[in-house]
Formats: C-alpha cells, structure tokens, sequence
C-alpha cells in the first residue's frame, strides 16, 4: 500500500534518515521502533508532506506521491506527538475547524464529529473547552481530530506520551479497533511493550537507518539464541559488580544487572549455581525471555532508552 | 554567599543567552536616546529647522534686513522658491500660492512682505502670516521666532516710525517742531549738538543703531501699533477640539503597531502549541495560513483603530464622519501596512521571544521616528529623510489630512500609495520565505 524508497533527510550536519527502505499494506498495524532521535519522527514529517526529503520516493498503491501536494494529505491522518489542539477552544470547535479543511458539507461534518467522539468517547464533554481537560482527553481528542476525514493511513507519532495507563490502553483500544476496521496504521513508539503489544509488523530504527524489519516473531528470532538473566540491584548486590561482571557479557541497567548468555539450558544452570553460592537470593534472579529491546541491544549494543 | 553568587551567576548566564532581552535592554535605550538627543539638540546633532514659506514683494531696505536676520536665524528655514509642475527652474513663491501650499499642508506657514510693508509715508510696518496649526508646538515656534526677529529690528525703526506717527497726528509743521524740540532736549541732557540728533532722526540708516531692547512688554504694546501683523489661519478653523484632532493619528498608529506584535507572535504560539503543525499536514497550503493570519490582524487593526476614533468622536468630539471614506481607506492602509511588518518580523524571527523583542524595538523606534509622538520637524534633516521611511510617518500625515485638513483623496492618495505598496512588498516576501519553508 505504502511504499518508502531510498528515502535519506539530512538536518545541516546530522544524517536523520539513511537510504530507509520500507513497505507497509493494506490493514497493517506497522510499528516504528526507536529510542530517541533515531528518526522515527522525521520520517513520520515525510510521508505527511511536513518535511521534504534529500533523495528518495513514496509510492502509494504503486503510484509515485508527492506528500507536499494536498491532494495526497486527504490519504493520510496524522497523529502529532504534541496535543495539537486549540486549547481556549471546545471539543466540537477544534473538530469543526480541522474537520471544515476537508471540504466536507455541513451536514456529513456534524454526522463524523458525533461519530469520532463517539469512538473515542467524548461525546458527552464536546462543549467543554480543550484546556479544562485531562491529559487522556486530550490525547482522545488530538486522536480524533487526526481521523475526520476517514483516512486511508492513520499516521501515529507517539501518541501516548505523558498519560496514565488507563488513558494509555484507551487509545490502544481505540487504534485497534479502527485497524479492525480496515486502517492501516503506522505507529511510532520507544515502548517496546506498546511494539509488541500493538503491532503486527515492526520496522526497528536507530540512527536514521532501518537496523531490522519483519513481524515480530521474526524480530524475536535474531535474539533467541541468547537468553538474559536479570539480578535486581540492592546495596548489597552492587557490592559483588566486581563478581557478576566476572560471569561473562553483563550491562549494568537502572535496576538490574543483566546477564546475557550464549546458549541455554546448561550453562544458565551453572551460572544460577555460581550466584547462589556467591550468597545471592534467589528472589533476586529471574530468567528473561528474548525480546525487542534484546533485539535493539543485540543490533545496537545499547538499550533503546538509552 | 557561594549560593547566592551561583544563582545570580545563573541570571547573568540565561539573561546573556536571551538575544532579544538584550536588544530591548541595551538597544531599544540607545535608539531613544539618539531621536530625542537629536530634538533636544545634544550630542553635536543639531536640531532641525521649521521651514516657512516667505515671500518679500518689497523693495524697502528694512525688508532685507528682516529676510537676512531670518535667513541666519537657527530656529527657521525660509523656503522662497518652488518648482512648478512641467518646469525645471524653480521661481519664486508668491503670495497665492504661498497660500495654497499652507492650505494643502506642504508647509506649515508663510510670512509675507507684502509692497506696501514700509512705504516711504507709512508710520508702520505691514506683515502678512498665513498658518496653519496642524502642531501647536511647531506653530508657537514659528510666532516666536517671527516676532523676536522682527522686534529686534523694529528698536533700530523706533525713533522713524515715532516722528511719521507724529507728522499723521500733529501735522507737517507741529511734527517738525516736535522734532526740533525733541532734539533739542535730547541734545541738551547728553551734552551733544542738537542738530546731530536731528540729522540722524531725519536721515536715518538701518542698522546703524545699537538699539535698544525690545524685550519690555510694555515697549511691544507701543510698538503693536507701529506693526500691521495680518494673521490668517488657513485650516482647521471649524474644528471643535484641534487638540485630539491633532494627536489621535498618532496615537492611533502607535496602538496599531502593538497588533503588529500580535501578529508577529501568534504564528509563534500556534507553533509552540502544535496546532500550525497540524494545518501544515492537512491540505492546507502555507500561504493559506498565513493570509488567514493577515486578515485577521487586518480586520483586528481596523476595529481597534474605529474604536479609538469612536471614541474620539464621543468625548472630545472629533469629527470622523465628515470624511469618513477616506478616513475608512488610511485606517485600512495602515492596518495592512502595521499587519505586514509583523509578517516580516515573523518571517526573519527564530523563536517567540525574538519576534517580540524586535516587534518592540519597531513599534518604539517607528513611533518615535515616524510622528506619533512628536513632529518630525523638529528633527535633524538626516533623521527626517530617515523618518520618511517609517510607516507612521506616512499614516501620521495621512489622518493629519483626513481629521485635521478634511482633505480630499487626492490629498491622501501618495501616503495611502505607499502604505499598500510597502504592504505588498513586504507580504510577498514573508509570502516567499513561508513558502519556501524557511519559516517553521
């Protein structure tokens, strides 16, 4: 549906995006995996036409688009990181406003602003103006905008950052059930718990390149070779560094001192034995399982919040 | 003590790394102070001369005398030629048009010497003055200069007019014997031939005396009589209040020079809060953004300015409506040329706080250079050329024709000319850089 070619941006000195080469279609739920400053958002600002790129060509249903021109905007509902909303303004106001853009009748814009406030439940607060909401409220709001003109790609760039996990999992909700119903949506995120929880293709991004892409079972099996093994930090566990440095690969987190192995099964065994008797509670040590940010580590050699 | 010096160290490092809180400290001060500086007359700068039409139809020598002590005075430049449409050569100004050129408000006022100003017979002396006090100031300056110049040529008159003034009321024979009998008193308190003071009353030469002051009021109520000073004021007589009919341009634009910030500001808000990024990715094309921003400022402006008008017009009686149209045409003029210099700053600017710091530096310098809060003539001639660059200057003179002069749209058609033009200039190319991206 979308393809991205060879597209490369570079912002005076810094390179954002390198040669990226992806391909999303139709009722995709395609995740955009980065740590901050890896470009994720810079290539979100191309395919909406906000940033033109240095080389590089977007296709869409096979067909050459130019993002600038308006005509292809009407394809694309983007979702910006920030509450793009006027604030002094009520629900209903700001949809009208963004919705009347579109060059809808009257009539067909009223019937999809009660729909998308239905959806994203804010039906019952339209009159309330934007800054006496809660931070989940702008969010669903800033979402709803984003989808009055019944996009083709729904075009996500971290559109949970800064709320609570109960307003966090309503969005999800709310984009799973507009993927359900026939979206394509791009998504861009640092959690790899919202990747893996949400999407259904990944594309794994660090430094303006595309360092791994596929679905997520197949991003999974670039790592499954290792497995880690986590000892929580406490005072007394920071003082044996020196000891669990010594048992091989091991990365010191903000609560944990990670382990990373080269097989399993055996050598794992050895290496609880060795920790127990070095006086370490077993409470302390669990054994993880492969994930994103293993395959971020794997391929980065850093963590993706780093 | 550490603690207190590393905070006051933080202010001096965020204040030093705040570009536009310096220009506004440090600039804005120095800017001020170089215009008033410059009217006030410090700083080696003199301060400019009112230009005056004058116009000499005398031959009398007396009249020279007066032109040339006018010609060096410092507070008033004569103008006596002009260059009439379709010719190369300027010629010499008449009364008629003297006249005409202080009606139409190309100068303030004109000083005439008419042909009879001192006839031989004659036991005064005939001045003519057209004005118009469109500024009362520059108006006051005018008399005032006139008058001390004059006086201190009428001493050396005195003793000529006194014995004409005689000859008018005694007759040729009493007048002499006056003469004689003056001479000879004279003579006889300060010990000198009474036929030499009667030769020098009798051939008398200008400029030969020391005089004597003229300074004494009672002396110029005597010599009010010896003085035909015609004064006509050629405009403005009928308005009810010339004092808010004369500053309310001023004001006027000053205020809409702050929607100037507004506009300069807004687009900058609207980034911060993320909404311009939204239009942006919608079908939406840069200049319809920015053209939805410039009429809103427009239309902002317009209202403010009636408003002020309005109220003008209720309390001190300002009369807008009798030129309405044109009144309606410079507000409009204005308001697109204010609203566009706030497009431009935008356009140049790299955060909010710069395009407010040099929004204020504009709205400052314009206001000060351009009219609104005192004449420009009291400039030095290089400040006024620069003055003439300013929008204020242009929309200052242009509601001084309006509400002062109920001028006609010929009157006001050069300013509202380049109010649009500059308007449009200045537009196209925050339309271009916006276009192109280099904003935002």
């Amino acid at each position: 549906m979308l393809k991205i070619s060879n597209i490369s941006k570079r912002f005076g000195r810094i390179d954002a995006l390198k040669n990226i080469d992806l391909e999303i279609e139709q009722g995709e739920f395609f995740g955009l995996l980065g740590p901050n400053g890896a470009g994720k958002s810079t290539l979100m600002d191309i395919i909406i036409g906000y940033h033109k790129p240095d080389t590089g060509t977007l296709f869409f249903e096979n067909e050459i688009i130019i993002p600038e021109k308006l005509v292809t905007r009407y394809k694309f509902g983007y979702v910006p990181q920030e509450i793009s909303l006027y604030q002094e303004l009520s629900a209903h106001q700001n949809l009208k406003i963004f919705g009347s853009i579109y060059k809808m009748s009257s009539k067909e814009l009223d019937r999809k602003i009660a729909k998308v406030l239905e959806l994203v439940k804010l039906s019952e607060r339209k009159n309330d103006t934007v800054k006496d909401f809660s931070g989940g409220m702008k969010r669903r709001l800033n979402l709803a905008a984003s989808i009055l003109h019944d996009p083709q790609i729904i075009l996500c760039d971290e559109p949970t950052v800064g709320i609570d996990p109960q307003s966090r999992n309503a969005i999800f909700d709310m984009l799973h059930q507009l993927n359900q119903n026939g979206k394509t949506i791009i998504y861009t995120t640092h959690y790899m718990e919202e990747a893996e929880r949400l999407c259904s293709k990944l594309a794994i991004i660090d430094e303006g390149k595309i360092i791994a892409n596929g679905s997520l079972n197949d991003l999974i099996k670039l790592s499954e070779k290792r497995e880690t093994i986590r000892v929580r930090k406490t005072s007394g566990i920071i003082s044996k560094a020196d000891f669990l440095k010594s048992l091989g690969d091991v990365i010191e987190l903000d609560y944990y001192f990670e382990i990373r192995t080269e097989e399993k099964g055996k050598q794992n065994s050895e290496l609880f034995l060795n920790l127990e008797k070095e006086g370490i509670p077993p409470e302390l040590i669990e054994l993880r399982k492969s994930s994103l940010e293993d395959v971020f580590l794997n391929l980065t050699g850093r963590s993706l919040r780093d | 003590m550490k603690i207190i010096f590393n905070l006051l160290l933080k202010d001096y490092i965020r204040y030093f790394n705040d570009k536009p809180a310096i220009l506004i400290t440090f600039a804005v001060p120095i800017v001020l102070i170089i215009i008033f500086g410059s009217i006030y007359g410090g700083g080696g700068s003199p301060r400019g001369k009112v230009k005056i039409i004058f116009v000499n139809e005398s031959n009398n020598e007396i009249s020279k005398i007066i032109e040339a002590k006018l010609d060096s005075s410092s507070m008033i430049q004569l103008v006596k030629k002009y260059t009439p449409e379709n010719e190369k050569t300027p010629t010499f100004i008449d009364e008629e048009k003297a006249k005409q050129f202080v009606r139409e408000g190309k100068r303030s006022a004109a000083l005439i010497l008419p042909n009879d100003f001192f006839a031989d017979t004659s036991s005064s002396l005939k001045f003519k003055f057209f004005y118009d006090p469109k500024n009362e100031i520059e108006s006051q300056i005018i008399q005032a200069s006139i008058q001390q110049t004059i006086m201190m040529q009428i001493s050396d008159l005195l003793p000529v007019l006194m014995q004409r003034k005689a000859r008018d009321l005694l007759g040729g024979e009493e007048a002499e014997k006056f003469k004689n009998k003056l001479g000879s008193v004279i003579g006889e308190y300060f010990d000198v031939s009474a036929d030499t003071i009667v030769d020098a009353m009798t051939n008398f030469k200008p400029g030969s005396s020391s005089g004597f002051s003229s300074s004494d009021s009672n002396e110029t109520n005597i010599l009010s009589d010896i003085i035909k000073f015609e004064s006509e004021q050629l405009v403005g007589m009928e308005i009810s209040n010339p004092g808010v009919t004369r500053i309310v341009g001023g004001w006027a634009m000053m205020f809409l020079l702050f929607t100037l910030t507004a506009t300069a500001t807004s687009l900058f808000e609207e980034k911060q809060e993320g909404s311009l990024k939204r239009l942006m990715c919608m079908p939406v094309k840069r200049s319809h953004i920015l053209w939805s921003k410039y009429i809103f400022s427009i239309s902002l402006g317009v209202v403010q300015l009636f408003t002020m008008f309005i109220f003008a017009w209720l309390f001190y009686d300002v009369d807008i409506f009798s030129n309405f149209l044109n009144l309606l045409i410079v507000v409009i003029a204005s308001a697109s040329a204010a609203v566009a210099f706030g497009m431009i700053i935008t356009s140049f600017a790299k955060s909010i706080n710069q395009a407010s710091g040099i929004a204020t530096l504009i709205i400052l310098v314009m206001s000060a250079l351009g009219g609104s809060w005192f004449p420009i003539v009291f400039f030095p001639e290089w400040i006024q050329v620069i003055a003439k660059g300013t929008i204020t200057y242009w929309s200052v003179e242009a509601f001084l024709q309006v509400l002062w002069r109920q001028a006609d749209f010929s009157a006001i058609a050069l300013h509202v000319l380049i109010l649009f033009s500059t308007a449009f200039i200045v537009n196209f190319y925050s339309l271009i850089r916006f276009k192109s991206g280099k904003i935002f």
